[in-house]
């Protein structure tokens, strides 16, 4: 069974829901055209992806980042686009930064706590010697020579 | 596949495979009723861009983009395809209210050829 890049279709129920907010209540949606609309979908995501990598490759870049795509959409004269995808961008980035600075804070309290049990450890076999002078033996009578 | 999540302010549904820590926090601070974050799984549309065989590598920034840009597309060929169905005077969009729309707006024309 060969897997076509259009069988990678996106959820439908999600598709739905994009679609029904994006219309007045009160009107529906065909099945056929709703399957139509996701797949329509898929296909604009490939599209895109491919403008997308020629600028990437332009770039000498193997990896796609934002701006590619963002110029992808201008390419594609989705330019209408362009505003409200750099908006979620900076809330994308912005979410991004909270959730990695929450994930160093946890870290951070892993790695002190676990540094505390360790140093009470290390003291605990060591004794000291007695300082010079102080010897638990007896000095030798000298009376014992006949 | 029960993805029947009603929360309008979570960004992920079940599939956490992309890799990244799941978002267990619906809070968003943003005013702005456009600005929630993605609603497609980042995951499927991981997979579309791996299917092209040109790319190499994507950032999660692009794949994040590429969903949202999904999602405007989504809003913008329904829209377009009503205001057809309107002028038919239904309440229900069909087919050819697409292929209507499609034809008819010069940004849907890679389209052509590729629903059938």
């Amino acid at each position: 069974m060969a897997e076509r890049p259009e069988d990678l279709n996106l959820p439908n129920a999600v598709i739905t829901r994009i679609i029904k907010e994006a219309l007045p209540d009160g009107v529906n949606i065909s099945k056929e055209a709703r399957s139509a609309i996701s797949r329509a979908a898929s296909v604009f995501v490939l599209y895109a992806t491919s403008c997308a990598n020629n600028f990437a490759m332009k770039g000498k870049r193997k990896t796609l980042n934002a701006s590619d795509v963002l110029s992808a959409m201008e390419e594609m004269e989705f330019q209408r686009f362009v505003a409200p995808l750099k908006e979620a961008l900076e809330a994308y980035r912005r979410e991004q930064r909270g959730k990695k600075e929450a994930s160093e804070q946890k870290k951070k309290e892993e790695t002190d706590a676990a540094e505390g049990t360790t140093l009470s450890c290390s003291l605990g076999p060591w004794a000291p010697s007695p300082p010079p002078g102080q010897s638990s033996l007896r000095p030798k009578s000298r009376g014992d020579r006949t | 596949m029960a993805a029947a999540a009603a929360g309008s302010g979570t960004p992920r549904e079940e599939e956490g495979s992309s890799g990244e820590a799941a978002a267990p926090q619906p809070q968003a601070p943003t005013s702005a009723p456009g600005a929630r974050l993605s609603r497609l799984p980042l995951a499927r549309v991981k997979a579309l861009v791996k299917a092209d065989p040109d790319v190499t590598l994507a950032g999660q920034e692009a794949i994040f983009i590429l969903a949202r840009a999904a999602e405007l597309f989504v809003e913008t060929i329904a829209k377009d395809a009503y205001c057809c169905a309107q002028q038919g005077k239904r309440k229900t969009l069909q087919r050819r209210d697409l292929d209507n729309a499609i034809e008819a707006v010069d940004e849907f024309a890679f389209l052509e050829g590729t629903l059938d």
